[in-house]
């Protein structure tokens, strides 16, 4: 186990970094620069906070359109399974299986996913 | 105020004045716009005679330059503002010895920040004014015919009797099949979507015209009286005026004025009606609708695009890299414009 900080306020302490940066900039090209890295920080300060379970929620939502399956252990081994199967996905969207009575659920899916992507990467737009 | 990036096509913005002025030309130092993820522009005044003594270099990168495209960009907006539509004059093209791409124009007045247009409290009477003036300038656009820009490289355009939107549902799959980075299940549908919609479009029966192809409240010069020029023309091709229409609905180029859908300073019925009113035409809404979807499917793919510029070492950039976490909110945007969020909702 790391000594503190912690990942989130070690990366609080950055944020704040470029924040100030942001606000004593040379010219505006430079302010935008630090804004967009503070925004970044922020993304993955929710990161850390979030997405293991909505990583879970996706695999839940998958095997409900898919079939069930176990789910890997480790958060990095559930990613990359979910993107696996995020592709079949795809091909199943595509092949048309899921038009008509079954696009329900599929949309039902496609909406949290996005929303919980929505929620780490730019809150603002998920009202 | 000036710029803390590093000058490296200053250079080239100095050869390819000279290759347009001849190299007997006189001008002051140039010094930096603020600029576009893609081209550096440089204002430079011309000194002792010539005229237009105003001047604007746009250089593009090596390696990220397109020849053919600045080039047709140029006889566009040639033959544009020899319409008396207001974009910047042309002055002159071509390519430095270096590989990069130059672009002289006379240089507009006018203010580019799009926040300060859709927000500022000062600019109420220009907000107002904008909007039939930018109709009427994208009417005026749409009236060139492809034939009347013929000394330009091909643009991209429909085969004969193809359908715009069907065509450029082809372009954006296309470009979305070359630059993703993971799967997206929400676009997939969206696709499906859209061919549904497509099926159902009654045909338009129009001949094709030069669309703009970048049309936004971004890519305008405005002051205090409105509109001053309409920048950015790289994007010019063969289209329908609906296709520009809805991207200057697209919810990313709104900056945050997300209740007035045209740009951040009408509402969609009211840009949409404003255009009806400057071109005589009659748009129709659905096919509107359907195109609004695929242009942020379109934004979709220009994030990926972005991000992968970073990722694959092209262009080293944090700034890049973030755009790649913006094609979520433009995915839930493609699921309210469809009205899935709405379904969702109301199933609970």
């Amino acid at each position: 186990m790391q000594d503190r900080p912690t990942a989130p306020e070690l990366l609080d302490a950055l944020g704040d970094f470029m924040r100030d940066r942001a606000a004593n900039a040379r010219d505006r090209w430079e302010r935008f620069q630090f804004q967009v890295a503070a925004n970044s920080i922020s993304v993955l300060i929710r990161e850390l906070e979030m997405e293991e379970g909505f990583l879970r929620e996706e695999w839940r939502g998958l095997d409900a359109l898919l079939g069930a399956e176990a789910a890997p252990e480790g958060q990095a081994a559930l990613a990359a399974e979910i993107s696996a199967r995020n592709s079949k996905l795809v091909a199943r969207i595509r092949a048309g299986d899921f038009d008509g009575p079954a696009e329900e659920p599929l949309l039902r899916h496609l909406f949290e996913t996005v929303m919980n992507k929505v929620r780490i990467a730019n809150p603002n737009e998920a009202g | 105020m000036a710029d803390s990036r590093s000058n490296d096509t200053a250079d080239a913005a100095i050869e390819g004045l000279q290759r347009v002025l001849g190299a007997g030309a006189q001008f002051g130092a140039p010094w930096k716009l603020a600029g576009g993820a893609m081209h550096d522009s440089w204002a430079v005044d011309q000194t002792g005679g010539g005229k237009p003594s105003e001047l604007v270099v746009r250089v593009s990168p090596a390696g990220r330059a397109d020849h053919e495209k600045t080039r047709r960009e140029f006889e566009v907006l040639r033959v544009a503002h020899e319409r008396g539509i207001r974009c910047p004059q042309p002055i002159g093209v071509g390519e430095c010895a270096g590989g990069e791409d130059f672009l002289v124009m006379a240089r507009e007045t006018g203010d580019a920040n799009p926040r300060q247009i859709v927000a500022g409290e000062s600019f109420g009477e220009a907000r107002r004014r904008l909007v039939p003036q930018l109709a009427e300038a994208l009417a005026a656009i749409h009236t060139i015919a492809p034939r009347d820009v013929s000394a330009a490289p091909a643009m991209r355009a429909p085969a004969p009797g193809q359908d715009c939107l069907q065509f450029e549902r082809q372009v954006v799959a296309e470009a979305y099949e070359l630059y993703l980075l993971n799967p997206h299940p929400a676009i997939e549908w969206a696709f499906r979507w859209l061919d549904r919609e497509l099926e159902g479009l009654p045909s338009t029966g129009r001949e094709p015209c030069v669309v703009h192809g970048d049309f936004r409240i971004g890519n305008m010069l405005y002051d205090e009286q409105g509109l001053t020029s309409v920048l950015d023309w790289e994007g010019t091709h063969v289209g329908e005026p609906e296709e520009d229409i809805s991207w200057f609905c697209t919810r990313v180029w709104r900056f945050g004025k997300h209740g007035m859908e045209a740009g951040g300073i009408a509402s969609r019925e009211g840009w949409i009606r404003a255009y009806e009113q400057a071109s005589g035409r009659s748009i129709s809404r659905q096919r509107v609708a359907a195109w609004e979807v695929l242009q942020n499917i379109r934004w979709c793919q220009i994030t990926m695009m972005q991000a992968r510029a970073h990722l694959d070492g092209q262009t080293n950039s944090h700034e890049l890299a973030a755009i790649g976490r913006r094609t979520a909110e433009t995915e839930l945007e493609i699921l309210r414009l469809t009205g899935v969020a709405e379904r969702v909702a109301h199933a609970g």
